[in-house]
């Protein structure tokens, strides 16, 4: 060895033999500078790939927004449902030929088969059951109404008896007036008529002055006596385009050809029933499918009942078992295009592994450990997807709401659906993060330093 | 440097010792003991370094030479920690590293070894202060005081006005002179230089054995792996390899 210019004791320049005993020397096990330097190289590397970042994430963008668009869409339904239901309860309940819903052709068949319901099985509801507070018969039918030369297609026609029918449709007048019972019982031309009725046929014009005008309706002209508050829409269907007549002046007008209807092929007779509470539901139903059983001359314990009982419950049982269904099928929709949207994420990151070869080599010479390539390709991974599920949480509310404004309900944005869209795709980001980063990790620091 | 601190021994040569570990005993750095390196290639199995002893003290300036494929490479590997022995020990400051997992030989590539290599292996997308700031970030030194450091590497290698560009807005020799504070910003026991001249010009690469022998005449433990004669003849010992085995091993100033 040569001589050395020796150092000064007291000289800090650079270079110097002035460092630490290594095992004094920090290695901690976490370090926040490595992190910190992993989200800093992930963020650069997207920026600089922006194109196959965006196509990369395209899986994951469709699969949360499905997901985000189903649940917010049908939290905003149920919430319509929960306050258009429950205000009333479930007090009312009907008998008719066939029930509101029908799911299968064999059972169209088989219901179409029954007799008819009648006045006279409303009646003798009426005057036999003693556990039913309201009843009423409603016939429904579809319409175009006309005045002058405006007219409102697709109305809904009520033509019910008695008056009461009006309190268990749990409907008022906001204008003039119903028709009392004897008009009513001596089928006078009279209507009661829904807000969107009249905004359609008395258009620019305050809806008082169509009290006393005449509309015509099935070739009939009626006299407008009062005009509905408004109840707004559910699930997008309007229930304002609708007017009432009484079922004396239907009957008399077009005779009671029920099966077929007089203004269209579509009238039926309902028969309504309220009890004064939720509770006694049950026994007024019990009462009426014995009385109606026994009329229909239905003897045998197994036999079919030939008509249909059914209450709102029967809605919105109906109602939980679609949206249920959509949300399997979301659910599906999701976990496919997630997966599909994972594998692409991984071949991405084994691409960029591959390229950045010779960085990962440089990387371990300096000191970087296996976790610490580990980690940094994971965060690139889990950086791609979570911007991914913020895009799709984005797009997914933004549909919600297309579809909210089409069909007419309020939309509830939830922060949670928000975090489990993020979330969702974090997770694709660590799965199929983890064999590209893995194989990082491993990469022998001889070779990869050769690489390119 | 803020290491005031920590308790340092100086010795009588002015370089200052890590006190009480093993290889205390005549300030040995590196000792090589019959060390072999075996690549399996599917049916037979070359021998790239057969039976290789040596030791390096503290402060010394070698250079290893040898033609290619003599096993030069094998052995610059090995010593820099990227790689482990088929056979015998090396033992690194006191460290048996023939012994270590990845992640223990990483914090020793961190601390113990500065690599210069001939195409600089620089990070192309970061600036000149990031590079030489990456075996800091991987050693768990917290922001600030990072910087400073990186900075005052920077500056040693007379680089204090190129610290935001990056490795393409700089000339070849000052790209090896970022690579060199990278190697040197952590303190390491060994710089090590694989072929550190060969992508510069004659001129620049004269420049940069200067900056090397001012490193050295601070105290620096220097390896240089060449196959250039005059370039191996700015150390002060030489061991050539041939084979996989030591040919000579001379002190040449």
């Amino acid at each position: 060895m040569s001589p050395r210019s020796d150092a000064n004791p007291e000289a800090t320049g650079f270079g110097r033999r002035t460092s630490l005993p290594g095992r004094i020397r920090s290695f901690p096990a976490l370090r926040v500078a490595a992190l910190w330097e992993s989200f800093l190289v992930a963020a650069a590397s997207l920026r600089q790939n922006k194109l196959r970042t965006g196509l990369t994430l395209v899986g994951i963008i469709v699969g949360v927004t499905a997901v985000i668009s189903v649940v917010t869409i049908i939290k905003g339904l149920d919430q319509t449902v929960a306050q258009t239901f429950s205000s009333q309860g479930s007090t009312v309940f009907t008998i008719s030929k066939r029930p509101r819903v029908i799911t299968s052709r064999e059972d169209f068949i088989k219901f179409n088969k029954r007799k008819d319901i009648t006045e006279e099985d409303a009646e003798a509801i009426f005057r036999l059951c003693t556990n039913c507070w309201r009843t009423g018969v409603v016939a429904n039918d579809g319409v175009t109404v006309k005045h002058g030369n405006q007219k409102a297609d697709n109305v809904q026609v009520r033509a019910v008896a008695p008056t009461a029918m009006f309190d268990i449709d749990a409907v008022t007048v906001d204008i003039g007036r119903f028709w009392s019972e004897s008009e009513g019982s001596s089928a006078h031309d009279v209507t009661v008529v829904g807000p969107d009725v009249i905004a359609n046929l008395f258009p620019n014009q305050s809806p008082d002055r169509a009290l006393g005008q005449e509309i015509w309706a099935g070739g009939r002209p009626y006299q407008i006596i009062g005009v509905l508050t408004a109840l707004g829409k559910i699930f997008g269907v309007s229930r304002d385009n609708r007017i009432y007549i009484p079922f004396a002046t239907y009957k008399k007008n077009f005779g009671l050809n029920i099966s077929r209807g007089a203004f269209s092929a579509s009238g039926v007779l309902v028969v309504f029933i309220q009890t004064p509470t939720a509770e006694q539901l049950e026994g007024a139903e019990d009462q009426v499918r014995a009385i109606m059983r026994n009329r229909r001359g239905k003897t045998g314990r197994d036999e079919d009942d030939g008509f249909a009982v059914e209450s709102e419950d029967v809605f919105l049982n109906l109602y939980s078992s679609a949206t249920a269904n959509i949300y399997l099928v979301t659910i599906g929709v999701a976990a496919i295009s997630l997966v599909v949207g994972g594998i692409v994420v991984m071949n991405i990151m084994l691409v960029s592994v591959t390229e950045r070869t010779k960085e990962i080599g440089i990387r371990k010479a300096v000191g970087a450990r296996q976790k610490d390539i580990r980690t940094q390709f994971l965060i690139e991974a889990v950086m791609v997807t979570a911007i991914g599920g913020v895009v799709g949480v984005l797009t997914g509310f933004g549909v919600a709401w297309l579809i909210a404004l089409l069909i007419g309900f309020p939309l509830l944005f939830s922060i949670w659906s928000a975090v489990l869209g993020v979330s969702m795709s974090s997770i694709v980001g660590v799965i199929s993060g983890l064999w590209p980063a893995w194989r990082a990790a491993r990469l022998d620091p001889i070779e990869a330093l050769r690489a390119e | 440097m803020t290491e005031a601190t920590v308790a340092t021994s100086q010795t009588s040569s002015g370089v200052i010792a890590k006190p009480g570990l093993p290889s205390q005993d005549g300030k040995v750095l590196i000792s090589m003991r019959n060390l072999w390196k075996t690549y399996d290639m599917g049916a037979e199995k070359v021998h790239a370094l057969h039976g290789v002893s040596f030791e390096v003290k503290r402060g010394e300036y070698l250079a290893i030479t040898g033609p290619s494929g003599s096993g030069k490479s094998t052995l610059m590997n090995l010593i820099g920690c990227l790689d482990t022995p088929s056979q015998g020990e090396y033992w690194l400051n006191g460290k048996n590293v023939s012994e270590m997992d990845d992640d223990e030989l990483a914090r020793i590539r961190n601390q113990e070894v500065g690599f210069v290599f001939q195409t600089f292996n620089l990070l192309a997308r970061a600036t000149a202060l990031h590079n030489v700031e990456l075996p800091l970030i991987y050693g768990g030194i917290p922001g600030a005081k990072r910087h400073e450091m990186a900075k005052q590497a920077l500056s040693a290698v007379d680089l204090t006005d190129r610290m935001t560009h990056r490795p393409n807005e700089l000339s070849g020799g000052q790209r090896q002179r970022v690579a060199i504070a990278r190697a040197l910003v952590n303190h390491p026991s060994i710089l090590l230089a694989d072929e550190p001249t060969g992508a510069l010009d004659t001129a620049t690469s004269y420049d940069i054995m200067n900056l090397f022998e001012k490193l050295y005449e601070d105290g620096n433990t220097i390896i240089l792996v060449t196959h250039e004669h005059d370039i191996a003849a700015r150390a002060r010992r030489i061991i050539s390899i041939r084979d996989g085995l030591i040919e000579k091993d001379e002190t040449v100033r």
